[in-house]
């Protein structure tokens, strides 16, 4: 920080002349008048600082930052938490399919040496089924994204959380209870104009209330309707 | 029941991923006619060209969503009985019940297997015949 007042060169000449005089003690005081001038423009200049820091906090109440490091930002890392099991599931159920495909075509290949018929035809079809083999081997591998994509996931939930902790710090410095900041509420026509233009898939603990859980659920409600 | 295999199909959904998926499953289930539209607002002209036996669609689509889709297709006298089927992620009681409000055929919601969607239809030309048939 840069200090805007002039150092008083008289002050600096009398620091000379005692040090060139030999008077020691003379020049510590005025060296300490000198760093002190210094120290308590620092000070005051801090002390407004974080005065402005609690007024900017204060509108902010109103606004929004307080909000959403209560709420929005919990919200985006649980999002991306289902991200990450919702990609994983399905990586999964990827690998177990093409894995059985592949068994199914070692037993077919082990059925072919048996049977007795055309040998050209045979090897025809034993063709096509390593092009199959191929093609599955491929998709196998290309649910390695996984691995990527959830590391990539996993390092911005990481960096999110401490944002979070920076934000709730700099909040409870400033003198503001983040206990009392208020929850979240839309009214009952923003919420339903939210629903209205789609809000995706429901993953976090809050958007789940009055979600269904499963496509049996949708059909009973619809079918209590004759849909 | 025979469900005409021939019949004109638009997917509407803005992933393509989705819509890939949708198709192979619609030909899977030995349907062969398909378009395709990103949005509702480039399937809307589509669908007013007549064409389409059965729409599907995703509803949280970012221009015009599927829901806005089906109110349209529904307002217009000459489109308002074309099967429509929601395929979507959204899954609140209020969606779901809005939807039917609308008008919906069917609903599906995501991720979902080729059997849901093979029963959907099968319901939906079922009711589709019954309403033909007086």
């Amino acid at each position: 920080m840069v200090c805007s007042s002039q150092i008083d060169v008289h002050l600096v000449q009398k620091l000379l002349d005692a040090l060139n005089a030999g008077e020691q003690e003379t020049a510590t005081r005025l060296l300490d008048e000198l760093t002190k001038l210094r120290e308590s423009e620092l000070y005051q200049k801090v002390s407004g600082l974080t005065q402005n820091l609690h007024e900017t906090l204060d509108q902010l109440v109103d606004n929004r930052l307080l909000l959403q490091t209560k709420h929005d930002l919990p919200d985006m890392t649980e999002r991306l938490e289902s991200v990450i099991g919702m990609t994983e599931e399905a990586s999964s159920k990827t690998l177990q399919s093409s894995e059985r495909g592949l068994n199914l075509i070692e037993s077919i290949e082990n059925m072919l040496s048996d049977l007795k018929v055309d040998e050209v035809k045979i090897e025809a079809v034993k063709g096509l089924l390593a092009n199959l083999s191929t093609e599955l081997t491929n998709i196998m591998l290309a649910q390695s994204f996984q691995d990527l994509t959830g590391q990539v996931l996993n390092r911005v939930m990481l960096t999110t959380s401490l944002l979070e902790q920076s934000l709730i710090q700099l909040i409870a410095e400033s003198g503001h209870d983040y206990d009392a900041i208020p929850d979240k509420e839309l009214s009952e026509d923003a919420q339903k104009q939210e629903e209205m233009k789609g809000i995706g898939p429901n993953v976090t603990q809050k958007s789940k209330q009055d979600s269904v859980d499963s496509q049996s659920d949708v059909d009973d409600l619809l079918g209590e309707l004759g849909i | 029941m025979q469900i005409n295999r021939d019949m004109n199909i638009l997917v509407v959904d803005d992933f393509s991923t989705m819509r890939r998926i949708v198709k192979n499953l619609l030909k899977e289930l030995g349907f062969h006619k398909f378009d395709e539209a990103d949005d509702g607002a480039t399937a809307w002209p589509m669908v007013q060209s007549g064409k389409y036996d059965f729409i599907v669609s995703d509803w949280n689509m970012p221009e015009m969503t599927g829901l806005d889709l089906l109110k349209h297709v529904r307002a217009d006298a000459n489109l308002q009985n074309t099967p429509f089927l929601l395929i979507t992620a959204e899954a609140k009681r209020s969606q779901i019940l809005e939807a039917a409000q609308a008008g919906v055929d069917g609903y599906i919601v995501k991720p979902f297997t080729a059997a849901t969607l093979n029963g959907k239809i099968h319901k939906i030309f079922e009711r589709v015949a019954e309403r033909e048939n007086g």
